[in-house]
């Protein structure tokens, strides 16, 4: 992130005019899952937003001002996060993130008007965020589901597999996926022969691969996240159903599942809306830098979309030359952001950022087993047009 | 349909090993152990921070030791000065350890799930009426009938059974009788604990660890204990091969009440037999 030195004269009209507004610190609030069943991915949102608050206060802060954080735990629980996200905005936090499961975002984003307060989701991804339930105070930087279908289209036309299964998590965002593939396939001619959608947090996954397995379907479209991808995959692999039939998921094909599974997960296909080894001078940059902080480590797929969140919010602080939310969300929207993964812009009509997408699965790069990018998808045709539920 | 079957045999033969610890623990202190499911979770841990450096079978033993140990400790230090206080405060109190116990996982170990290796030795699968089945599954079934066919000799035909079986009758009377209950007691809750910790490690290679496993094991045991009857050794062994099966085939059949029907079942079995399957107090 950029964040330039002059701002000109309106800058320092307002600092001159009001010399405690500028010592005022930028507090962002961030309300993850720290604990429970999504705990390795908010503790990725905790990693990436330290990361970003630590490099741009190295750098002196937005406009003289440093960032300040607080972390609150949602166990990924929808209450929880709304009451969590309340009192962050009562401690004057309202610059908020963090929310891992859809549920949360969804609850979230009905009271931020009220609240005055400004939300950057990076992790949840059901279509109703930027769609019917969309906010003019909430604004998305990740991939939603819409994309992945979209994009994933583009992969499945090339499969030979016919007969596919879904297994996904009982959760708004799992549903939301499960239906976009159900619909992606009918398109192409692919039938879907058995649907599960397990609990969060569920640690026996048998019946559903047996289920899986007894339904003839030679591909298995899987969107699990956390804790439940990682006891999908290895008792999957225990029943031999890895082996047998083609794999492939959304947000499946992760850094913190291959770090939990190893062997077991190489050759997984899936939607990767990140991966550290994008051939980009901006992504290298990202990459050492973070490298730097967090020795023997890659930035994960949710640890970058949160710190392309983070881009985006300073960006527009830095635009608006105030932290007040309203400003902020003035700022953002229709906001272009100089980023990780490319120059990309806040879409207006419906506050998604417009990125494009990638197909890869999990090998070996420079010696190391991690999801790589085997085919890049534009954001012309992997983000759809914005969703007309959408009224702003 | 086989395969299913077998599938909710292992669920139940786990949750039967889980609960019949808790069943002991109230048989004996008459506490409702709330943080079991923390033992369980922290036996899984142990046992695979020991097995990187004894291999799975030994940090089983290493985690059944300890585990034995720090069941006695509690039952020294916990359970033993709550028995006489009000339910209400051992709730909290047990819980409480729970949450402690979770934070230092957490702290340890770090919130990242861990995955265990399965046992060089059960890895693999075998044919079962033309499917794959993990021969390591087999194992687990195989785990808990031994825990059964070993707790149910031990209880039926030892002296130390029978005070067992008859202080969790009337302990004071068993005490009257002569027989020393606190020192029973110490060795009861030492092997319930050591229980949940054999069901967290011979879980382990089938689940990932995590700190909250223990809190989605601790509601399925309590409502396996409360369908057995409260206290009853027999009623939590059918109760387990019942939810393990209603668990298991509601998933294949009825998807979409799945996750209800052992909470169903047990308010059905509360309204029409409020003391559980086994005609226990």
């Amino acid at each position: 992130m950029k964040v330039r030195g002059l701002l000109g004269a309106s800058a320092l009209a307002i600092v001159l005019a009001s010399p405690a507004l500028a010592a005022d610190p930028i507090k962002i609030g961030v309300a993850t899952a720290l604990t429970g069943a999504y705990g390795d991915l908010g503790n990725e949102v905790r990693r990436a937003v330290e990361f970003a608050v630590e490099e741009v206060n190295a750098k002196g802060g937005i406009d003289g001002r440093l960032v300040e954080t607080q972390f609150l735990d949602t166990q990924a629980k929808a209450d929880i996060s709304r009451q969590q996200a309340e009192k962050l905005v009562n401690d004057g936090y309202t610059l908020l993130t963090g929310a891992i499961a859809s549920g949360e975002a969804l609850a979230i984003a009905p009271m931020l008007e009220r609240w005055d307060a400004v939300y950057i989701g990076t992790i949840p991804k059901a279509d109703a965020l930027t769609g019917a339930e969309c906010s003019p105070r909430y604004f998305r930087a990740n991939v939603p589901d819409s994309a992945d279908a979209a994009t994933v289209g583009t992969w499945l036309k090339d499969q030979p597999e016919k007969k596919w299964a879904i297994m996904g998590s009982d959760t708004a965002w799992g549903r939301n996926s499960g239906a976009s593939f159900v619909g992606t396939s009918k398109g192409l001619e692919r039938e879907v022969v058995t649907e599960g959608y397990a609990g969060l947090g569920t640690s026996d996954f048998a019946p559903y691969i047996q289920k899986i397995a007894d339904s003839g379907a030679e591909g298995v479209w899987v969107a699990l996240a956390g804790r439940d991808a990682i006891n999908f995959a290895q008792q999957a692999k225990q029943f031999g159903l890895l082996d047998k039939v083609k794999v492939a998921g959304v947000s499946f094909v992760t850094d913190s599942t291959v770090k939990s599974l190893g062997d077991v997960s190489k050759g997984i296909f899936g939607i990767v809306n990140y991966s550290s080894t994008l051939d980009t001078p901006e992504n290298k940059a990202f990459v050492a830098a973070w490298n730097k902080k967090y020795p023997g480590t890659w930035p994960a797929n949710f640890e970058a979309d949160t710190y392309v969140g983070m881009q985006m919010l300073f960006a527009a602080i830095d635009k608006a030359d105030s932290a007040e939310p309203e400003a902020v969300a003035e700022a953002l929207s229709g906001l272009t952001v100089d980023s990780i993964v490319g120059e990309v812009t806040v879409r207006p009509e419906d506050h998604q950022l417009v990125r494009g997408n990638f197909f890869g699965r999990i090998a070996e790069h420079d010696g190391v087993l991690r999801p790589v990018i085997s085919a890049t998808i534009d954001a012309a045709v992997a983000m759809p047009a914005a969703n007309r539920d959408c009224q702003l | 349909m086989l395969i299913q079957i077998l599938n909710g045999l292992v669920y139940g033969g786990m949750l039967y090993i889980v609960s019949v610890g808790l069943v002991l623990i109230f048989g004996l202190r008459r506490v409702v152990n709330f943080a079991h499911g923390g033992l369980y979770m922290l036996g899984a841990y142990i046992g695979f921070a020991a097995g990187l450096y004894f291999g799975f079978w030994g940090g089983l033993v290493v985690a059944l030791v300890l585990m034995a140990l720090l069941g006695v400790l509690l039952d020294y230090g916990v359970f033993r000065p709550l028995q006489d206080k009000d339910h209400m405060t051992t709730v909290l109190v047990t819980f409480g350890i729970l949450l402690v116990m979770e934070d230092m996982v957490h702290m340890i170990w770090g919130a990242d799930t861990i995955s265990v290796a399965m046992p060089a030795l059960f890895d693999g699968t075998v044919d079962i009426s033309g499917s794959p089945f993990p021969i390591y599954r087999l194992l687990v079934i195989a785990v808990a009938i031994v825990v059964v066919l070993g707790l149910t000799l031990w209880l039926r035909h030892s002296r130390a059974g029978l005070y067992v079986r008859a202080s969790s009758v009337d302990a004071l009377t068993t005490g009257m009788q002569g027989v020393d209950t606190e020192r029973l007691s110490l060795a009861v809750v030492g092997l319930g604990t050591a229980l949940a910790g054999l069901s967290g490690v011979i879980a382990s290679p089938l689940m990932a660890l995590s700190p909250a496993m223990g809190s989605s094991v601790l509601i399925e045991s309590f409502i396996v204990v409360v369908i057995g009857g409260l206290g009853s050794f027999s009623g939590a062994f059918f109760a387990a091969l019942v939810i393990g099966q209603v668990h298991n085939l509601g998933i294949v059949y009825l998807p979409n009440v799945s996750s209800m029907l052992p909470l169903l079942l047990m308010v059905v079995v509360l309204i029409l037999k409020p003391s559980g399957f086994a005609r226990s107090h």
